[in-house]
């Protein structure tokens, strides 16, 4: 449940504002000067946080579009990110952004012609080579869709620049308001999932396997490129029959030559993460399994992850073209 | 522990009353009340009386593990009839501009407020805001003990444009008595975000029998900690634990064998 909005002052009028304000007409409202007085206090409890956030509306002032990580992405040349939100409506207990912030609400930004200016300046730095922009890095793409209409702004932006393609990571099922547009060549959806098992102990609040399959079909069909990533996979003592158990439920419905891309990763954090997170959760079981520290990351052993990922690869090669498979090699 | 935070003793007495607190001899520096969990400090008028009051309190109980804090007295506003009652969910010191927001309880049916802090006592009325003498000094001091989900100030409108009864101590008691059920409500909803924070905390009669089987460096105590919060989080015992490493003879082996138990229970999930 949304405990409140907070809006900063500077945007109060302007038009997503509004819009948003309207939705959110229930809430107490409370003026701010600007986001971080909110956000970036130390004095917040995440956990007690997370139960109840509240919503911030704030416009980004600058880095609104920022180089990718090395190793992050799809494998082109040119690899950006950007997050017109910052958290997530979910609450995966794998997920980075419980260690990234120091709060737990959820920022919408609302200056969307700021990012835009900067994707267009930023495809002209590399004039006919392919720029990736990857949203859903700080948030989940489409998860506030219904407000935020992330996509009605976007995907038209990214359409118009011919050496522009975009990456929306969701586990999210709101693709409604894609489905009524025409689909884009360069725009892919990517879907996350993980194995039934894991997604009953770690993704609260996420939707179904089975529904997030069905968005995915819908688009398929549809005509956009949807992208498959497994990931992370979270070790369990049967974590192989689950995994097989999710691709025959995802391939039941999904057909593997239609997809844009799939890739695979076993759980991952930068020690600086996994020790935040796991602070705040410290009766979490996965925190609590046998990890190994590695350049800065902390993942599993590099025996059991070489099994882990071998196996389920040789699962889903039995099932997918080569070609789409991108395994992840990004770290953190 | 819930710690109270009043100004005036007139606000504070129907609390006193309601939680049964009882006046503590020892303390000298201000006026204390003590009941179960719970502690009410008079502060006397002003955000510095507050801030100091806090501090000293919080400083007074350094064994808490998590403090909740309510600031309760009365206010002024412009319009708002005599006897509302306001969460407070903006604060901001008329003298610095200092902002404070403390975190909205999502439970709570009561009204939010914005609420102005100034240095020296003022008719001049906004109509937008509160006004009080202690909230900012209460907010700074408090903020540095515990989180701004568990630091809430409650204002009861004492005197407006029309009417003022901020000085009839008798007044004011009854003002704040009016609403002692949702007083109750939130101090309740408080408890409830303190335990879910406290549940998580090491128990400290095992943790210290556990450092005294062996001797630990730092880096092997912060990995004894994770390891029996942990457990402990997972309902182990920590007598059927503490007779399992009974026989281990280093730190070293200790640290094993905790990682072994919460290796096997976790790979359950
Ligand atoms: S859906 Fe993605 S962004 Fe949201 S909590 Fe889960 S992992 Fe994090």
């Amino acid at each position: 449940m949304v405990s409140c909005v907070y809006v900063e002052s500077a945007v109060r009028n302007h038009p997503r504002t509004e819009q948003l304000l309207e939705r959110l007409h229930k809430l107490p409202r409370i003026e701010i000067e600007h986001y971080g007085e909110v956000f970036n206090p130390r004095s917040q409890n995440f956990r007690l946080q997370k139960k109840n956030p509240a919503i911030i509306i704030a416009h980004k002032n600058k880095g609104q579009v920022l180089a990718a990580p090395e190793g992050y992405g799809l494998g082109g040349d040119y690899n950006y990110y950007f997050s017109h939100m910052l958290n997530c409506i979910y609450d995966c207990r794998y997920c980075f952004l419980q260690g990234m912030y120091q709060s737990a609400h959820q920022v919408l930004f609302v200056n969307y012609e700021d990012f835009g200016d900067q994707i267009r300046q930023i495809a002209a730095l590399h004039p006919g080579k392919p720029v990736w922009f990857y949203s859903g890095y700080d948030c989940d793409s489409l998860a506030n869709e219904p407000m935020t209409r992330f996509t009605d702004y976007f995907i038209p932006l990214v359409a118009a620049i011919d050496n522009a393609w975009m990456e929306l990571r969701t586990k999210s099922t709101q693709v409604r308001s894609m489905l009524k547009m025409e689909p884009v060549a360069r725009i892919v959806t990517a879907f996350s999932f993980s194995d039934q098992f894991s997604h009953s102990k770690l993704e609260n609040g996420v939707p179904s396997i089975a529904k997030r399959i069905e968005a995915m079909r819908r688009l398929i069909e549809a005509g956009w490129p949807v992208g498959l990533r497994f990931d992370p996979v979270v070790y369990h003592r049967q974590y192989q029959t689950a995994f097989v158990d999710l691709l025959d439920q995802v391939f039941a419905k999904i057909d593997a030559q239609k997809l844009h891309s799939v890739s695979l990763g076993s759980f991952r954090l930068t020690r600086d993460h996994f020790r935040k997170i796991s602070r705040l959760y410290p009766e979490e079981p996965l925190f609590a399994q046998n990890m190994h520290l590695n350049n800065g990351i902390i993942s599993y052993p590099l025996d059991r992850e070489q099994e882990m990922i071998e196996f389920c690869e040789a699962q889903l090669m039995k099932r997918i073209p080569a070609q789409s498979y991108h395994p992840c090699e990004w770290h953190g | 522990m819930l710690i109270w935070v009043c100004a005036l003793h007139c606000e504070a007495k129907p609390v006193i009353d309601y939680y049964r607190l009882k006046k503590s001899h020892d303390a000298r520096a201000f006026d204390v009340y003590h009941g179960d969990d719970m502690v009410c400090i008079i502060s006397g008028i002003g955000k510095v009386a507050s801030a100091a009051a806090s501090a000293w309190i919080a400083a007074s109980n350094p064994g808490a593990t998590s403090i909740a804090w309510i600031n309760l007295g009365v206010a002024g506003a412009a319009e708002h009839e005599i006897g509302d009652m306001f969460l407070l969910n903006k604060v901001v010191d008329a003298d610095s501009g200092q902002r404070y927001y403390p975190a909205p309880v999502a439970a709570s049916s009561l009204a939010g407020s914005a609420c102005l802090t100034l240095g020296q006592p003022s008719d001049n009325y906004r109509e937008d805001t509160l006004f009080d003498m202690e909230a900012s000094g209460f907010m700074h001091a408090a903020l540095r003990f515990s989180s701004a989900e568990l630091t809430q100030s409650l204002k009861i409108v004492s005197d407006n444009r029309r009417q003022q009864t901020g000085k009839n101590r008798q007044r004011v008691s009854e003002l704040v008595q009016q609403h002692i059920d949702s007083i109750d409500r939130q101090v309740r909803a408080l408890f409830e975000l303190k335990r879910e924070i406290a549940a998580l905390e090491l128990a400290p009669e095992a943790w210290q029998q556990l450092l005294s089987m062996a001797h630990f460096t730092q880096t092997q105590k912060n990995r004894l900690r994770v390891l029996w919060r942990y457990l402990g989080n997972r309902n182990f015992s920590s007598e059927s634990l503490l007779g399992q490493l009974a026989a281990q003879k280093s730190a070293r082996s200790i640290i094993q064998t905790l990682e072994q138990i919460s290796f096997r229970d976790s790979e359950d999930l």
